[in-house]
């Protein structure tokens, strides 16, 4: 391999050894680190299905809170995985195949941390099947239900030739990676399939909202549209940031920086687009009074949202990031690029626990005289923030391992023209061997 | 590279066809499909005297007591809702049963359901605990089992037992208008809303005859007479829920007479 080859002068060769000595170390230290905050959120999970959801938060007037609020951001931060699929397989822009493929591996932790937030979120999780077999097609949450179970689904197939290709499979399962690698022709359907249930999936998560008469903050069309939107930016960003990162940290990790240059700067001319569909969606409310909804602007702009949503949303998560990605000095200089790239990320996270808030933060009256707003509160449970990051440090963890086992993130020219072999190889049935 | 890329575009058009397909095809049944009506022998409905109540909140223990609901849960809430004139004026809110009921949409698993006679159900062995419904719901009339709801129920006399067996852990439960005793009542030939034993216990408990329950397809019975002679509201009619609980507002004359 072209990594394993690289020749030091002698002289440097102890720097080199002390260096990666300490990167070593500090590996450990990162996993070790991981393990102990997937144990405590292990142990909140516990308390949570021992003792039932009362160990939260959460109250009949604010049933949704933080734990759904990192199952939606996960499920955005694998949005990446859909979009850059279709972008290679349906679109056929080919070159991008190797980030494509870090996606995929992100969107699965996502899935995989979505679905381990639900099952800690909902009061019955052994009952998690019933969505699948007592269908109510009316509900939007039931849309989702079958989106995960489906989009899940794929996502595995999908990854298989990722595991099927790594060093590890093919020397431990020499025959079934082989397998898993021919599922790699299967490619473009796919990348259809995972277009159309993904796409369904981050629509009706928000349309889960927009339906909700009762909460006027979320009845609006709007916030389906924004859904994907974000979802795809958030994703994408996600992966490019991710890949960066690891190719800093490991030589296991190497980018194709072109690539992820001209993704970005999609990424800033998306997000701008972006910036222009929620500045209208926020100003259309100002245009009459609506009891509830108006209210629910107020706490976004001045209330109890008001530092989330300019700072997290719109400066540090739209305006600046738009700034340093679209000019190409800044984009060029990697440091800030990824700043921008994590602000977006953040900027996404941000949007979704703020709309899911504001629905619920405001409790409409239904009493005859007049409908008037009230206000709940909900901050977030020991046992919450214990299990939440449980959850996260299980996603760092998965894309830890898979960056240093799986090669997830590869964009070498070797390894980017391995499966053009192997498709020629495909007609002869005994080229599992 | 070429054979590759053929391969892609029949695949696009593939799925193109595919989805048109589809989306004719449910546009078409959608065309023909009628909306769930509640064909029913009956259709139950609930009157509510705002004149009459006084708030003493017999309703919700009777509620309790019945259902064997938790002494922090209400499913019947008695709200103080203002003054007309110097007399406090209060608003027991039940579950509405509406016949657009929000939750019963938006419930992914079919937990909650409309019955053909109006009255909206739960089902607690099928409910997974999403909470999407109490979210969905604008009445606030829906509660979570937030924890096993274990011990003594204050609210139960020691003379008798509750009707209804208590819920599990992760459940969301509401109201259901009493349907075991409706049930039980029509079994027996007791009718609903004049006879005891057959009509919700909120009801039956009311001291000062407030409450009003009975049959809005039966054109002689004490809820359409109540509803012909006198101005009645119905709880966010703006939300075109169609809720099946009416109330009579309190007026300032009637105060007069009666003091």
């Amino acid at each position: 391999m072209i990594r394993g080859s690289t020749t030091c002068p002698p002289a440097g060769m102890n720097k080199i050894m002390r260096a990666n000595y300490l990167k070593r170390f500090l590996l450990i230290i990162w996993i070790v680190g991981l393990l102990v905050i997937m144990g405590l959120g292990a142990a909140a999970a516990f308390q949570v299905f021992t003792k039932g959801l009362v160990v939260t938060n959460l109250s009949d007037l604010v049933p949704w809170g933080l734990w759904i609020t990192i199952d939606l951001s996960a499920i955005a931060m694998s949005a990446g995985a859909f979009s850059l699929c279709a972008v290679v397989y349906l679109v056929g822009l080919k070159r991008y195949e190797p980030v494509a493929r870090t996606a995929t591996f992100i969107g699965i932790i996502g899935y995989s941390m979505a679905m381990l937030c639900l099952l800690m979120d909902v009061g019955r999780p052994e009952r998690f099947w019933h969505g699948f077999v007592y269908w109510n097609t009316h509900s939007v949450l039931w849309e989702v239900t079958m989106c995960v179970g489906l989009y899940f689904s794929v996502l595995l197939i999908e990854v298989l030739p990722i595991i099927g290709r790594s060093d590890w499979a093919r020397r431990s399962f020499p025959r079934l990676s082989g397998v898993m690698r021919l599922v790699h022709h299967g490619a473009p359907v796919l990348a259809f399939f995972g277009l159309l249930f993904s796409l369904l999936h981050q629509s009706s998560l928000g349309a889960t909202y927009a339906v909700i008469q009762a909460r006027p903050a979320w009845y609006r069309p709007s916030i389906t549209v924004l859904f994907i939107f974000s979802a795809v930016l958030g994703g994408i960003a996600l992966t490019i940031f991710a890949s960066m990162l690891a190719a800093r940290l490991t030589p296991k990790a190497n980018v194709d920086d072109r690539l992820l240059d001209t993704l970005s700067r999609f990424i800033g001319w998306s997000l701008a687009a972006y910036l222009y569909f929620r500045f209208w969606d926020a100003f259309a409310i100002t245009y009459t009074y609506q009891p509830g909804r108006s209210e629910a602007l107020q706490m976004l702009t001045q209330g109890r949202l008001a530092f989330n949503f300019w700072f997290g949303e719109i400066i540090f998560g739209a305006l600046i990031p738009v700034i340093l990605l679209l000019n190409g000095r800044f984009r060029r200089n990697p440091t800030l690029r990824m700043a921008a790239l994590a602000m977006v990320v953040g900027g996404v996270v941000a949007y979704r626990w703020d709309i899911n808030m504001v629905g619920q933060l405001i409790v409409l009256t239904y009493l005859p005289q007049q409908i008037l707003a009230r206000y709940a509160a909900y901050s977030p449970s020991l046992i919450e923030l214990a299990a939440g990051a449980g959850v996260i440090a299980f996603g760092l963890l998965a894309f830890t391992l898979g960056v240093r086992g799986l090669n997830v993130v590869d964009h070498a020219p070797a390894r980017q023209h391995a499966p053009k072999e192997e498709r020629r190889r495909v007609p002869s049935p005994a080229s599992a061997d | 590279m070429k054979n590759y890329s053929v391969e892609r575009r029949n695949l696009l058009k593939a799925a193109a066809a595919g989805i048109a397909s589809v989306i004719s095809l449910r546009v078409s049944r959608g065309l023909r499909a009628s909306p769930p009506s509640g064909s029913s022998e009956h259709k139950w409905a609930m009157v509510i005297d705002q004149n009459l109540c006084i708030g003493c909140g017999y309703c919700t223990l009777a509620c309790q007591a019945h259902n064997d609901v938790p002494p922090e849960f209400h499913w019947n809430r008695v709200i103080q809702a203002g003054k007309v004139g110097d007399q406090d004026v209060f608003l027991p809110r039940p579950c509405m049963q509406c016949d657009h009921a929000p939750c019963v949409s938006v419930c992914p698993v079919r937990a909650s359901t409309k019955r053909a006679d109006g009255i909206v159900m739960m089902d607690y062995d099928r409910c997974i605990g999403c909470r999407y419904c109490e979210v969905a719901c604008p009445y606030g009339a829906r509660v979570f089992n937030w924890e096993a709801f274990e011990g003594e129920n204050p609210a139960v006399p020691e003379w008798g037992q509750p009707e209804v067996s208590r819920r599990p852990r992760g459940v969301v439960e509401k109201c259901t208008f009493c349907y075991h005793r409706i049930d039980r009542g029509l079994a027996n030939g007791w009718k609903p809303g004049v006879a005891p034993e057959a009509t919700p216990a909120c009801v039956v408990a009311c001291p000062v005859g407030a409450r009003v329950f009975g049959d809005l397809n039966e054109p002689g019975s004490k809820v359409n007479q109540m509803l012909a002679a006198n101005p009645y509201f119905r709880l966010r009619e703006d939300m075109g829920n169609d809720p099946r609980v009416y109330y009579l507002p309190a007026s300032w004359d009637e105060q007069d007479y009666e003091s």
